[in-house]
């Protein structure tokens, strides 16, 4: 049992560092979720245009980002760019590398919302006289925001839990200084212990968040 | 001089005619009913008029403009026009009240409390102002429909067009709408109403258009064309039911 005492001298010596590990780990799931959220309404709105070349690299797009897994995408960014000149941060390279992944995976539940709206709705709207980009901004978005917000949530969940990847592209977000913290006295199994707890309990905000966000925006009847 | 004129309208799909040549006027306070079977072009020619469909061929005018012109300013036209979808199409994520505001802000910039007053006395014109905070979902088939109307009336349009206005209705909400065309008829509203229900016409119109293969082939009395008209399937279609 002295292998308490030692985890907890040596949690306590670390807590600052991990504290502003932890608060990376917070800051990286908050960019990432907002501006892949953003990118991902941006891929969704070029996805209906009627152009079909814009159509089929937004295809692509999607297809390309949700198939390769993250890891290589941060590596490829990380340390395959640099040969070609452009070196970026950890930080840079965990933004842009998951915004993009994690547009794609928005940009596909917004289109599959889509999918299941009653589209007479922007046929109305057309003949109202809306243009193609209010009836986006009044009609489109406002309805598949709604019916997405189960799979927007878990995203972001997602997000949260990826986000432990980056500390193998020298990112020092919460896992990496638990992996310190790990190393120091050899406690792995109460450390990462701590780890899922920490993850657990900041996951339940989320949902709590999450649950609140959907019954806020419930409307009567409106289902996909 | 007729509100629309059209002349020889010709609309394809690729290789399919499907308005070929059709010839009709409207005239401020007509009710006027369009009548064919099932892909005789009634909804396509519906949707030419207000440019939802590109016609082919022909001329369209619309208070004296050619609206098929490379210069006319289509979203202006179709806020001139007012259109009540087959199966409603209200906005699911409105209320009733913002379902018939939201053009009058977006579109005609009227300010909130203009926009409201304005939707509030449409719906109350078709007596839904009780429903104005309800959604789609919490109406029925026939109040869903009035919304529409009231939506469409909202922006004070030259001429209103309904496509298939009773198909999803049952027969009492079908007489209801009939009413309410007939009221808002005697009104002054101009209407131009496509249907293949026998019941409905008979119930708004005197006179009917009949369009059949993409061409009007008559206009008439209902009893007209059910007995006296010279060709037979113009006679069956029109004598199909006589309930009305």
């Amino acid at each position: 049992m002295n292998g308490w005492a030692t985890f907890h001298s040596d949690l306590l010596e670390q807590s600052p560092l991990i504290l502003m590990g932890l608060t990376k780990t917070l800051q990286l799931t908050a960019i990432i979720s907002l501006s892949g959220l953003l990118l991902g309404i941006v891929i969704f709105y070029a996805s209906l245009s009627r152009n079909n070349t814009l159509r089929c690299f937004i295809n692509a797009y999607i297809s390309f980002f949700i198939g390769m897994p993250l890891i290589v995408l941060l590596f490829l960014i990380y340390f395959g760019l640099p040969q070609w000149g452009i070196k970026l941060s950890p930080f840079q390279v965990a933004v842009f590398g998951f915004s993009l992944n994690v547009a794609a995976y928005n940009a596909a539940y917004l289109t599959s919302a889509y999918n299941g709206l009653d589209h007479a709705q922007m046929e109305a709207a057309r003949a109202q006289g809306f243009s193609p980009r209010q009836i986006f901004k009044l009609i489109t978005l406002p309805q598949v925001m709604r019916l997405s917000v189960p799979a927007l949530t878990n995203q972001v969940i997602g997000n949260l839990k990826d986000s432990s990847v980056a500390f193998l592209i020298q990112y020092t977000e919460f896992f990496a200084r638990i992996q310190e913290l790990a190393a120091t006295n050899f406690q792995f199994f109460k450390a990462y212990l701590l780890a899922a707890i920490v993850y657990l309990a900041l996951v339940s905000v989320i949902v709590i968040a999450a649950r609140l966000i959907e019954k806020r925006l419930v409307i009567p009847g409106f289902t996909s | 001089m007729a509100l629309i004129e059209v002349r020889d309208l010709v609309k394809k799909f690729g290789d399919q005619v499907i308005l070929n040549g059709v010839n009709l006027d409207i005239y401020e306070g007509d009710l006027k009913v369009v009548m064919g079977s099932s892909g005789s072009g009634k909804s396509t020619l519906l949707r030419c008029l207000n440019r939802l469909e590109e016609p082919t061929g022909g001329k369209i005018v619309f208070r004296g403009e050619n609206i098929m012109a490379a210069d006319v300013d289509v979203r202006a036209l179709r806020q001139s026009i007012g259109f009540v979808f087959q199966q409603f199409a209200l906005y699911r994520h409105l209320s009733v009240l913002e379902n018939v505001t939201l053009a009058l802000r977006k579109l005609k910039k009227l300010p909130a409390a203009e926009a409201k007053d304005k939707a509030l006395a449409e719906l109350e014109r078709l007596n839904m102002a009780s429903h104005a905070g309800k959604y789609p979902s919490q109406l029925s088939g026939g109040q869903k429909q009035r919304v529409a109307i009231a939506r469409a009336l909202a922006m004070d349009p030259a001429v209103v067009f309904f496509d298939e206005p009773t198909s999803a209705l049952d027969p009492l909400m079908t007489r209801e709408v009939a009413d309410m065309m007939n009221r808002l008829h005697d009104e002054g509203v101009t209407m131009l109403c496509v249907t293949h229900d026998l019941k409905l016409a008979g119930q708004i119109s005197d006179k009917v258009v009949f369009l059949d293969k993409g061409v009007v082939r008559a206009e008439a009395s209902i009893e007209t064309l059910s007995q006296d008209h010279a060709d037979e399937r113009i006679r069956a279609f029109f004598g199909r039911e006589a309930d009305y």
